[in-house]
């Protein structure tokens, strides 16, 4: 067989990343160094004036600040929460198993606008969770929950958990059984093995879902924004704001691309740990 | 057997999967220093045995009794056992060396005298070198060499292989099944060996315990299991055989004849108290144990007329059907160095009464060879 003659199986793929992807971000670049003024437009010239704004602005890094911030926590509840659920669901012989995995992917199903929305229901000053803390004579004024950090983690946790734990599940069932066995002769308890074994060997699933579940939730527009409200945003609201809104186009642009350039960085980063640390063996 | 305590013990050992009984009421004793084989075809709960007695698989019933103490309730990583596994089961993270600390660094063994070991069993397996590979830098050779080493640095009571080589080719398999028997006489370890290829059991067995559906059907030396199989299944198991099915003629002091089915011919076995006249029996014959006589030789016992109706030169040894005089065809195994007869010549074959195993017909008579 000719070396490499497999290569024209990715030219679909490719060929669509480059028109959907790489051509508008391309675009964007030029775009984010026109000058805008108010009441006239996008106008021809020159000018860094939205990279600088953006990375020494207060109000912008602390947007930036939040959305990061938001995406590491909500990357570290799905794996908490999630990392139990996908090692029993992964090593479970009980025949309910696959409908509990139904269970998993089921609120993918239902539109994410009506997630939030049940979210809203449950999260607002007399929602729910409030009466229901107050019932409990837990909080004597009602918690606030909606319009800041904590709906907003409590929402996107629940929304992508189950991506989260269909990677984990995965990379948790490749493990093999004889491997934490010998563990367990050579004198490694239960809990030893785990840690020593079994985490170890489901690296390479925690990096993908996390890299997937950061990803998803710092370019969320929908639950930040209905969540979020008008106020409290996050970079995607922003950009949308920008474009949509203010028309500032070439400032929308500016932040778009930094958006990227964060995903690009930390995708990079983690799969040079991954390789560090012989992840994927 | 010799009266020193047994180094392992299992007291009607039984389990059973669902409705499936996979080991049924199994006792056994290994010697200190014994090298035992657990023989089967797959299926027959030999590997389900060996994980109770490491305790991977929590047995339904029955104990296992480790240098006189019971451990059937001991968890797993406190049972000082060694195992190792067909697929070898190495950390895939951690390198060699890393892989043959593990169960050291388990037991808290200090870094200072550490190190020294895992050198030393590793130089012992033949790894020196190769300390800081990963496993998946390794040939499937060496990869089990790690597994045992990683298993034997502990220094555990028993070692427990289930069915170690058979991820090995062919001639692989040949090389380790002698390193193991020489590591295993070096460092005197008692070994439980899972397998399900016969030739590996004898070879490498102080004794065989050859199991067939979760039952022990005989325990012996490789050569009494050989020669004397307690069961047709046995004598099927281990080796080729011909299976004649007929009745006890006569039993006398010094030997027994059976009429063979179809009543014109009839065999001479070895005396065999216990049998009645006109019992049914199985007579066994290892296709070996039958020799080609030349024309003019004198007629002893077991000598029929024979015609060649297949030859296959395999090597070591001609294999030949005949068939003889009422239709019955034989398997034989003739030496390799003999020269070939062709197919349809007529001949004639004989073999020793002592070579002729007289099972007793219980169970009915398979239809011919294995």
């Amino acid at each position: 067989m000719r070396h490499g003659s497999g290569w024209w199986l990715l030219a679909p793929a490719l060929l669509l990343l480059l028109a959907a992807f790489v051509l508008p971000v391309g675009l964007m670049v030029p775009m984010s160094v026109r000058p805008y003024v108010p009441l006239v437009g996008i106008t021809d010239g020159f000018t860094v004036r939205y990279y600088t704004r953006l990375l020494t602005d207060s109000y912008y890094l602390e947007i930036i600040g939040r959305t990061l911030a938001l995406g590491f926590t909500v990357t570290l509840s799905t794996l908490l929460i999630g990392y139990p659920v996908a090692f029993f669901l992964a090593r479970t012989r009980s025949r309910w198993r696959n409908w509990l995995t139904i269970l998993i992917v089921f609120p993918l199903m239902l539109n994410l606008v009506v997630r939030t929305f049940g979210w809203i229901a449950l999260l607002a000053q007399n929602g729910l969770v409030n009466q229901a803390l107050h019932a409990l004579g837990l909080v004597d004024s009602p918690v606030k929950l909606l319009f800041n950090f904590a709906g907003l983690l409590i929402a996107m946790t629940h929304i992508f958990l189950p991506f989260m734990v269909l990677v984990l599940i995965g990379a948790i069932q490749n493990i093999p059984r004889d491997v934490e066995d010998a563990a367990r002769v050579l004198g490694a308890s239960w809990g030893s093995t785990f840690c020593r074994v079994t985490l170890p060997l489901s690296a390479p699933g925690i990096l993908s879902g996390s890299i997937l579940v950061f990803v998803l939730s710092i370019s969320a527009l929908v639950t930040p924004r209905l969540l979020g409200g008008p106020t409290y945003q996050v970079m995607s609201t922003l950009i949308f704001d920008e474009f949509l809104q203010r028309l500032n186009w070439p400032a929308g642009s500016a932040q778009a691309l930094l958006l990227t350039i964060m995903v690009l960085t930390l995708v990079y980063l983690s799969g040079r740990l991954a390789r560090r640390t012989g992840a994927g063996a | 057997m010799s009266g020193a305590a047994p180094a392992l013990s299992v007291r009607r050992l039984r389990k059973a999967f669902g409705a499936v009984v996979a080991v049924d009421e199994v006792s056994l004793d290994a010697a200190p220093g014994e090298f035992l084989s657990l023989l089967g075809p797959s299926g027959c709960g030999k590997s389900t045995l060996l994980r109770m007695i490491a305790g991977l698989v929590e047995p339904d019933g029955g104990q296992v009794v480790l240098a006189g103490e019971d451990i059937t309730r001991v968890a797993v990583h406190r049972r000082n056992l060694g195992l190792v596994f067909q697929s070898y089961a190495l950390f895939p993270h951690m390198t060699v060396l890393e892989n043959v600390a593990f169960g050291l660094r388990r037991r808290g063994v200090a870094e200072p005298e550490l190190g020294p070991r895992v050198e030393r069993m590793l130089e012992l397996v033949r790894l020196g070198p190769l300390g800081a590979r990963y496993p998946r830098e390794l040939s499937g050779g060496q990869q089990q060499r790690v597994a045992l080493a990683r298993a034997l640095v502990t220094e555990p009571r028993v070692l427990l292989l289930d069915e170690p080589l058979s991820n090995l080719d062919a001639l692989l398999r040949d090389e380790m099944r002698v390193e193991l028997k020489r590591l295993q006489e070096r460092l005197g370890t008692t070994m439980i060996f899972v397998t399900h290829d016969q030739a590996e059991a004898l070879i490498l067995s102080d004794r065989v315990v050859v199991m067939e559906r979760g039952r022990v059907e005989q325990v012996g030396r490789p050569e009494e299991v050989y020669r004397r199989p307690a069961t047709p299944f046995v004598a099927r198991f281990l080796g080729r055989a011909n299976f004649l099915t007929g009745t006890v003629a006569g039993s006398e002091a010094d030997r027994t004849v059976v009429a063979l089915e179809g009543g014109s011919l009839s065999i001479v076995a070895g005396p065999r108290p216990g049998l009645t006249a006109g019992q049914v029996v199985h007579a066994v014959i290892r296709q070996e144990s039958i020799r080609f006589e030349p024309p003019g030789a004198e007629a002893g016992p077991n000598h029929f007329a024979a015609t060649i109706v297949f030859h296959a030169f395999a090597g070591q040894a001609h294999h030949y059907v005949i068939q003889l005089a009422n239709g019955r065809e034989l398997e034989v195994a003739a030496p390799g160095a003999a020269l070939p007869l062709a197919r349809g010549a007529q001949t004639f074959v004989a073999w020793r009464p002592d070579d002729v195993v007289l099972l007793p017909g219980g169970e009915p008579g398979p239809g011919g060879p294995r």
